[in-house]
């Protein structure tokens, strides 16, 4: 698959289709991290494995600014999973994107795996955690909602993803969260939040944080001060979850990127299942449908 | 040298709690320890290999409040003996209240302290940094093995360095071996029970250096090279490299109001973590970014740390500590930099 995946590369940069393809590659201490291909010559470093987790949607929009001030935006060719083309179509709804500027190399998903700490210097090779992440358990999509091409074996039957036979992880985790006293959840939450240093990887890493300017970071109003205490991180966290409710797709790249392992999945996950039950809607699937928190419909009772 | 057993220690740790705070590794998850204060030896976490997070926050605190400005209406005699209203200010300095125990810091971020040192007590000296230096004990523990991205004996120091402690610890069979080195070390191990330790140290053979620093004239010639921008593709320009890192140490300060009540008015200047990755950290009055690009911005990262830092301060700004190497979420490589900039040579 990866071989067929290289030779469409290879052809959309010599047929000038793109002028940048944005893939995986194998990095240093048994890592994948994302490519930037821009010469047919190097299409050979492309990887497709159970570790090429990153959400490679984030770079579009800045990558398609050319170095010269004046000259045309860059067509970008990018592999998508089926968590990414979900992350993409809220960018194209958005007037994010444009769809014909892009080439979407499709790849059908397995799921992917927890990553495994860096590994020392002299590791060759692919290193792996074994363990299935929790969003891909959960998840039965294994084929992207949107793409110009498609690799892969879409007949394949997911690894150890959850078929809808048992309850995922990932649902206990939130029927736990559930079945806490709202005192137990806050105190839950306010731990989480207190660990975090405000890095802001959650935010830079997630495809559809894209703001200019930032409201934790505005200076003119300023709505949240610079200190790095718990009301700062919380009121952070909290406003970004709202800022995604109805459009994060759970790719769950902010959670994955915490160093120090802040629970953004649960809390995202958790407004992604109150929007699916308020409005039977799924972020993600369809560029073109109107999305709730930003479509009024004067006939619309929601019995709340 | 002396020989204490882990209850020994436990029970001398215990007594410190007293009188002063101490800041122990904790492990908050599995594959989560992190310096805190802690209450109880309880929450200590002997056995660990490098805490996620460097303890420099609790010499540069992430969020720091160095200074309070109050302003309060008083009642004074007036000329005519009447009381009159009268808008007092007041400035109050932040002292800390206890000194600090720092158990079980690991020879690199001693290191990071001694290369912080050499910039922060340089004239003119950083007080808050200074005076929490000055209140703080280092108690020291050797590392038995160095991690998968350690890479501290490259950069010239051992995983047993006691190079900045106060008191070294080393593990030995059944305990630790203690090393007093200062008067601060004796004075806060006044109370620990412990026996004289007659035994050699084994002598360590510690992995030989991976990698090496480019020289001066390399980092020069390599400003201008396409490498950076390269490298900063995949950059997110997130700050976990400089958060998690022992020596970046930059920060920003502005005044807050914190109450309002009739007759009293309070502003607090803090000081809090910023870092150089960020897009705003080098916006200036009027919008103008000297370094708007991110490639511009990562590359600060290294120059700061291999030639502005020494050139500047003396000491490289890296201990090889490997945590940005950890925690990068899209795999920028220290080590894989050094060699990159080496061989552009």
């Amino acid at each position: 698959m990866i071989e067929q995946l290289r030779v469409k590369a290879r052809e959309i940069l010599e047929n000038k289709t793109v002028d940048l393809v944005i893939g995986y590659e194998m990095g240093t201490r048994g890592a994948v991290r994302p490519a930037f291909i821009r010469s047919p010559a190097d299409v050979d470093r492309l990887v497709w494995n159970e570790g090429c987790t990153h959400n490679l949607v984030t770079y579009l929009r800045t990558k398609r600014v050319p170095a010269k001030r004046g000259a045309p935006p860059l067509r970008i060719g990018v592999v998508l999973k089926a968590c990414d083309a979900r992350a993409l179509n809220i960018l194209l709804h958005e007037n994010q994107l444009p769809r014909t500027e892009l080439y979407l190399m499709g790849v059908v998903c397995q799921g992917m795996q927890e990553p495994t700490r860096p590994q020392a210097n002299s590791t060759s090779g692919l290193s792996l955690s074994g363990r299935m992440q929790l969003r891909c358990q959960a998840c039965s999509d294994r084929v992207p909602v949107v793409y110009d091409v498609l690799f892969g074996d879409s007949s394949q039957q997911p690894t150890q993803a959850v078929t809808g036979q048992r309850q995922s992880e990932l649902e206990m985790e939130l029927q736990r969260l559930e079945s806490m006293s709202t005192a137990e959840r806050y105190a839950f939450w306010e731990a989480e939040f207190e660990r975090c240093l405000r890095c802001y990887a959650c935010r830079q890493a997630c495809p559809a944080c894209y703001c200019a300017e930032c409201t934790a970071e505005q200076l003119d109003p300023e709505w949240v001060g610079i200190g790095i205490t718990t009301p700062e991180k919380r009121f952070f966290h909290i406003m970004r979850a709202f800022h995604l409710a109805g459009r994060c797709v759970g790719c769950d790249e902010c959670a994955r990127v915490c160093p120090v392992g802040v629970r953004l999945d649960l809390l995202n996950a958790w407004m992604r299942r109150e929007v699916q039950r308020t409005f039977g809607y799924q972020a993600g699937l369809d560029a073109t449908a109107p999305a709730p928190l930003t479509t009024f419909r004067p006939d619309e009772n929601l019995k709340l | 040298m002396n020989f204490v057993t882990h209850t020994q220690l436990r029970e001398w740790l215990g007594g410190l709690m007293a009188e002063r705070s101490v800041i122990a590794p904790q492990r908050l998850q599995p594959d989560l320890v992190v310096y805190r204060a802690v209450d109880s030896t309880d929450e200590i976490a002997f056995d660990f290999g490098r805490a996620a997070l460097s303890p420099k926050e609790f010499f540069l605190p992430a969020t720091e409040a160095i200074l309070t400005i109050e302003r309060v209406r008083q009642l004074i005699a007036g000329d005519d003996g009447e009381a009159q209203p009268d808008w007092q200010i007041r400035l109050t300095d932040h002292e800390l209240t206890r000194d600090q125990v720092l158990f079980a810091i690991r020879p690199c971020d001693a290191h990071a302290l001694t290369a912080l040192d050499a910039l922060l007590l340089k004239e003119p000296v950083d007080a808050y940094y200074a005076r929490r230096r000055q209140r703080t004990s280092l108690i020291g523990l050797a590392c038995a093995q160095m991690g998968p991205t350690c890479f501290c004996t490259s950069l010239g120091f051992t995983p047993d360095d006691r190079q900045g402690m106060d008191v070294m610890l080393y593990t030995v069979e059944g305990g630790y071996a203690l090393e007093v080195l200062t008067e601060k070390g004796q004075a806060v191990t006044a109370g620990l029970q412990s026996t004289p330790y007659s035994e050699r140290l084994p002598e360590r053979e510690w992995p030989p250096a991976q990698i090496s620093v480019p020289p001066r004239s390399v980092w020069l010639n390599a400003f201008n090279d396409p490498y950076w921008g390269e490298l900063a593709d995949r950059c997110l320009s997130c700050k976990i490299c400089a958060y998690v890192c022992p020596t970046c140490r930059c920060f920003d300060v502005r005044d807050y109001t914190v109450a309002q009540a009739p007759g009293y008015q309070k502003i607090e200047r803090l000081r809090c973590w910023d870092a150089c990755m960020a897009d705003g950290y080098r916006r200036i009055a009027g919008g103008h970014n000297p370094r708007p690009e991110k490639a511009q911005r990562l590359r600060n990262r290294f120059y700061c740390k291999f030639e502005y830092y020494p050139a500047d301060f003396g000491p490289l700004a890296c201990v090889g500590c490997g945590r940005c190497i950890d925690n990068c979420p899209v795999n920028v490589d220290i080590t894989e930099v050094l060699d990159a900039v080496r061989a552009r040579s």
